[in-house]
C-alpha cells in the first residue's frame, strides 16, 4: 500500500514551564548589550557598514568593526515582529510562529549518505536531497524542510539546486540555506515564482532562509549581504550563531550564550533598519570542542540549559529556533544515537521556541541514513507525546466499568475496554510483532522497511509543470552567471 | 640544561625557553643541537600527552607558540642554507569560507612540529593557492573548509593545480569539519586527517 501522508504533528506541553526568571535573564541581556556596546561586532561588508553608520552606530570603516549603542539596538529591534507566518507551497501546511506551537525541521545539512539502493556510503547530491524530500514531505514530525544533506554535485550554486529539490519534492515551508547576494537575487526570484508574485512572497513567505554568523563576533560578507536582499523581499531570515565553548567562545556557558546572542543581535539590527518590520528571528547552537582534540562534541554529559537560548532570544523581542536532536554517533540505531537524540528531544515542547531543528542525521550532522529519519521522528513523537496531558473527564475516570468489573476481575470483555482499546497506546517503532505473532521485531531493521517503503512508492504533491520549468530556467541562469 | 629546556618546551614557559635557548647559544651549542635535542624531543612529549588526552589543545598551542619563540632566536645563528624546518607547509581557507580557528590549530601544531607555514589566512581563490605553490614551492598545501557551501572550491584548487602543471609537485591535504575521508578521496587530496594531530602526523609521514 502506498505510504500516506501524514499530518503536521508540531509540539506543544500542556504544561508552562519557565525555567529561568526575568531576574535572572536580565544579567546575560545586560551582558549583551554591553558586549555590543564596548567589544563591537564586525560586519564584512560596506553596504552594511553604510546603513549601520547612517543610523548613529560607531563605525570603524577600516576594521570593519561596529559598536552598537544600547539606545539604537532596543529600537531597532523594537521593529522586528514578534511573530510571523512561514508560507506553504500550497497554503495547507502554513506555520503561525504565534500560535503557541513549536515547528520543526530536519538537521542540516549533512554532506554524506549511506546509499539507499547500494548501501553505499558516499557523498551526497542533489538526487540524494530530492529522496530525503519526499520522506520529509510524507512524515509529520517535521512541519517545514531543511535541506537535510547538500547538493554536494552542484558546485557553486549548490544551495540554488537544494532548493529546487525542495519545492519539485514537498509542499511544506523551504528554509534555505541561501549565502551570498547573488544567489540570494536567484533564491527570492525562485520564491516570488512559487509564491504567485512579489507581493504574495511578502504576505505568506513560501521560503525563509538561515544564515550564520561567524564566532566570534563576525557577520560576514555572504551572509550578511544575503540578509539584505532577504529583508527587502519579506523572505524570513534565521540568524544562527553556533558558539564553540573553548575555541570560537569563552569555555563557560554563559559567555558563549553571551557571544551567540550579541552575534544574533547584531545581525537582527541591521536587518531592521534595512527593511524596518521585515521578519527576522535567530538561534544560538552552542557546540563543544573537545580541548583534547578539538573536535565538535554536541552532547558532553553535562549538556544543559538548551532552552537558554530560546528565553535570551524572546527577551530580545525575537522568535527562536531552537536546536533538539542530532548526536555523535557515527551511524543510527546505536545505543549513543537514541540516548543523546531522546534527551534533547525531550526538552523540546518545553522550551518554547516557535521552530526547532532537528532530527535525520548522525555523525555530527554529517551523515543521512533513511533509516536514522524514522527513527528519529519515533523519538520525536514520544517527546510529543510525553508532555501531554491525559483526559481526566468521566468516561476516562471509568468509574462505571471499575464498578462493574469489581475486585478481583478482568477488563478484557468491557465494552468500555473495547471502546478505547485501540488509541490506549499508541505504539512505537520497536512495537511493531514479527509474522509469527510472537515478538517484537527488531526497531532499526522496522525503521529501516518504513523509509525504503517511503523511498520506492510515496509521491508528493506534484509541483505544476509550468513552474518546474521556471525554476529550472532560473536555476540554469545562475549556474551560467556563476559557474562561468 | 637542555632537559631543563625541554621540561620547558612541555610546560610552555616562554621565558624560560627564551633564556635558556640564549644561555645555551652563549655557551656554544649549535642550533640544530639544541633543536634535535631539546626543542623537538619536548615537542614529540607534548604530542603524544595530545594522543593520550594527557594534554589539551590549548596547553598544546603555548607549548607551539613557545618553540616557536625559540626558533627565531636559533636562526640568526644558523650557517647558510642550513634549516630547522621540517619542510613547507602553505595553508589556507578556502574562497567563501571565513572560518580559520581550525585552521590556524592545524598551522600552529605543523611550526611546532618543525615544520614552516605560510598561513594565507582565510577566503583564499583558487589562483592564490596556485599562485603560493609558484612562489613558496611547499611540500605540502594545505586547504581547510568549514562550511557544506565552500567545500566545492577545494576541487577548483585542485583543478587549477593540474591546469597550472603543479599538481604532481606538491602534497595536498584537505580538513574541515564537513570534510571527510570519502571527500580527499573525490578531490582527489593526498591527506586527511579528522583532527589537528592527526593532521600533523599525515603531514609527517607525507614528507618523510
Amino acid at each position: 500500500m502506498t505510504p500516506q501522508r501524514q499530518a503536521i504533528a508540531p509540539l506543544r506541553s500542556d504544561f508552562t514551564v519557565r525555567f529561568h526568571s526575568e531576574a535572572q535573564i536580565e544579567p546575560l541581556r545586560e551582558a549583551t548589550l554591553a558586549l555590543l556596546k564596548r567589544t563591537g561586532v564586525k560586519y564584512r561588508s560596506a553596504k552594511a557598514l553604510a546603513i549601520l553608520k547612517k543610523a548613529g552606530a560607531k563605525v570603524d570603516e577600516g576594521s570593519d568593526l561596529v559598536r552598537l549603542p544600547r539606545r539604537l539596538v532596543e529600537e531597532t529591534l523594537a521593529l522586528a515582529p514578534r511573530s510571523f507566518v512561514l508560507g506553504s507551497r500550497d497554503g495547507a501546511g502554513d506555520l503561525d510562529l504565534g500560535s503557541g506551537f513549536t515547528y520543526g525541521a530536519t538537521d542540516g545539512c549533512g554532506v554524506e549518505v549511506v546509499d539507499w539502493r547500494t548501501g553505499e556510503r558516499r557523498s551526497s547530491t542533489k538526487a540524494d536531497l530530492a529522496d530525503v524530500t519526499r520522506m520529509q514531505d510524507c512524515l509529520g514530525s517535521i512541519s517545514f524542510w531543511w535541506p537535510t544533506v547538500s547538493a554536494g554535485d552542484c558546485g557553486r550554486t549548490a544551495q540554488l539546486h537544494e532548493i529546487e529539490a525542495g519545492w519539485n519534492n514537498t509542499t511544506k515551508h523551504l528554509m534555505g540555506m541561501v549565502q551570498g547576494e547573488t544567489l540570494a537575487r536567484h533564491a527570492v526570484e525562485m520564491a516570488t515564482l512559487v509564491a504567485g508574485g512579489a507581493e504574495g512572497l511578502r504576505r505568506r513567505p513560501v521560503m525563509s532562509d538561515l544564515i550564520g554568523t561567524v564566532s566570534p563576533l563576525v557577520n560576514d560578507k555572504d551572509g550578511i549581504e544575503a540578509g539584505l536582499v532577504f529583508a527587502a523581499a519579506g523572505v524570513p531570515v534565521c540568524y544562527v550563531s553556533m558558539p564553540n565553548l573553548g575555541t570560537t567562545a569563552p569555555a563557560t556557558k554563559a559567555g558563549a550564550f553571551v557571544v551567540g546572542a550579541a552575534e544574533i543581535v547584531s545581525a537582527a539590527v541591521l536587518h531592521e533598519l534595512a527593511a524596518p518590520g521585515a521578519p527576522v528571528w535567530g538561534s544560538i547552537m552552542q557546540i563543544y570542542a573537545d580541548p583534547r582534540t578539538a573536535l565538535t562534541m554536541t552532547t558532553p554529559l553535562d549538556d544543559r540549559c538548551r532552552f537558554l537560548a530560546t528565553e535570551l532570544l524572546h527577551s530580545f523581542g525575537l522568535p527562536a529556533l531552537g536546536a533538539f536532536g542530532g548526536t555523535d554517533a557515527e551511524l543510527p540505531g546505536t545505543w549513543q544515537a537514541g540516548v543523546e537524540t531522546m534527551l534533547q528531544l525531550l526538552q523540546a515542547p518545553l522550551d518554547g521556541c516557535e521552530t526547532y531543528t532537528g532530527i535525520g542525521l548522525t555523525n555530527t550532522y554529517n551523515l543521512f541514513t533513511p533509516e536514522n529519519l524514522v527513527l528519529d521522528d519515533d523519538l520525536y513523537h514520544r517527546a510529543r507525546h510525553a508532555f501531554l496531558d491525559i483526559s481526566m473527564d468521566e468516561e476516562s475516570l471509568a468509574l462505571e466499568v471499575i464498578d462493574a468489573v469489581g475486585p478481583g476481575g478482568h477488563f478484557l470483555a468491557q465494552p468500555h475496554t473495547r471502546r478505547h482499546m485501540r488509541d490506549a497506546v499508541v505504539r512505537a517503532v520497536t512495537q511493531e510483532i514479527d509474522a509469527g505473532g510472537q515478538r517484537y521485531r527488531d526497531a532499526v531493521e522496522v525503521a529501516r522497511e518504513r523509509a525504503l517503503d517511503i523511498l520506492r512508492h510515496y509521491e508528493p504533491e506534484p509541483l505544476d509543470e509550468g513552474a518546474r520549468r521556471e525554476l529550472r530556467r532560473i536555476v540554469g541562469d545562475a549556474d551560467r552567471e556563476l559557474r562561468g | 640544561m637542555k632537559d631543563q629546556l625541554k621540561q620547558a618546551i612541555i610546560a610552555g614557559d616562554a621565558g624560560v625557553v627564551n633564556a635558556l635557548t640564549q644561555a645555551l647559544l652563549a655557551t656554544g651549542a649549535s642550533p640544530r643541537e639544541i633543536l634535535g635535542e631539546a626543542l623537538l624531543p619536548g615537542m614529540e612529549v607534548v604530542g603524544e600527552r595530545m594522543r593520550s588526552g594527557d594534554c589539551f589543545i590549548p596547553e598544546v598551542l603555548l607549548s607551539a607558540r613557545t618553540m616557536q619563540g625559540a626558533l627565531d632566536l636559533l636562526r640568526p645563528h644558523m650557517a647558510e642554507g642550513e634549516s630547522t624546518s621540517a619542510g613547507t607547509v602553505v595553508i589556507g581557507t578556502v574562497e567563501g569560507d571565513l572560518h580559520d580557528i581550525g585552521k590556524n590549530l592545524v598551522a600552529m601544531l605543523l611550526q611546532g612540529a618543525g615544520f614552516e607555514v605560510v598561513n594565507l589566512g582565510t577566503g583564499v581563490t583558487a589562483a592564490q593557492f596556485v599562485a603560493a605553490v609558484k612562489e613558496h614551492a611547499p611540500a605540502i598545501l594545505g586547504m581547510s573548509a568549514l562550511l557544506t557551501t565552500t567545500l566545492p572550491h577545494m576541487g577548483e584548487t585542485m583543478q587549477a593545480l593540474k591546469d597550472e602543471g603543479l599538481r604532481d609537485s606538491v602534497k595536498v591535504m584537505v580538513g574541515g569539519a564537513p570534510v571527510t575521508q570519502a571527500w580527499a578521496d573525490e578531490v582527489g587530496a593526498d591527506g586527511y586527517g579528522a583532527n589537528a594531530g592527526m593532521a600533523v602526523d599525515r603531514a609527517k609521514a607525507l614528507v618523510g
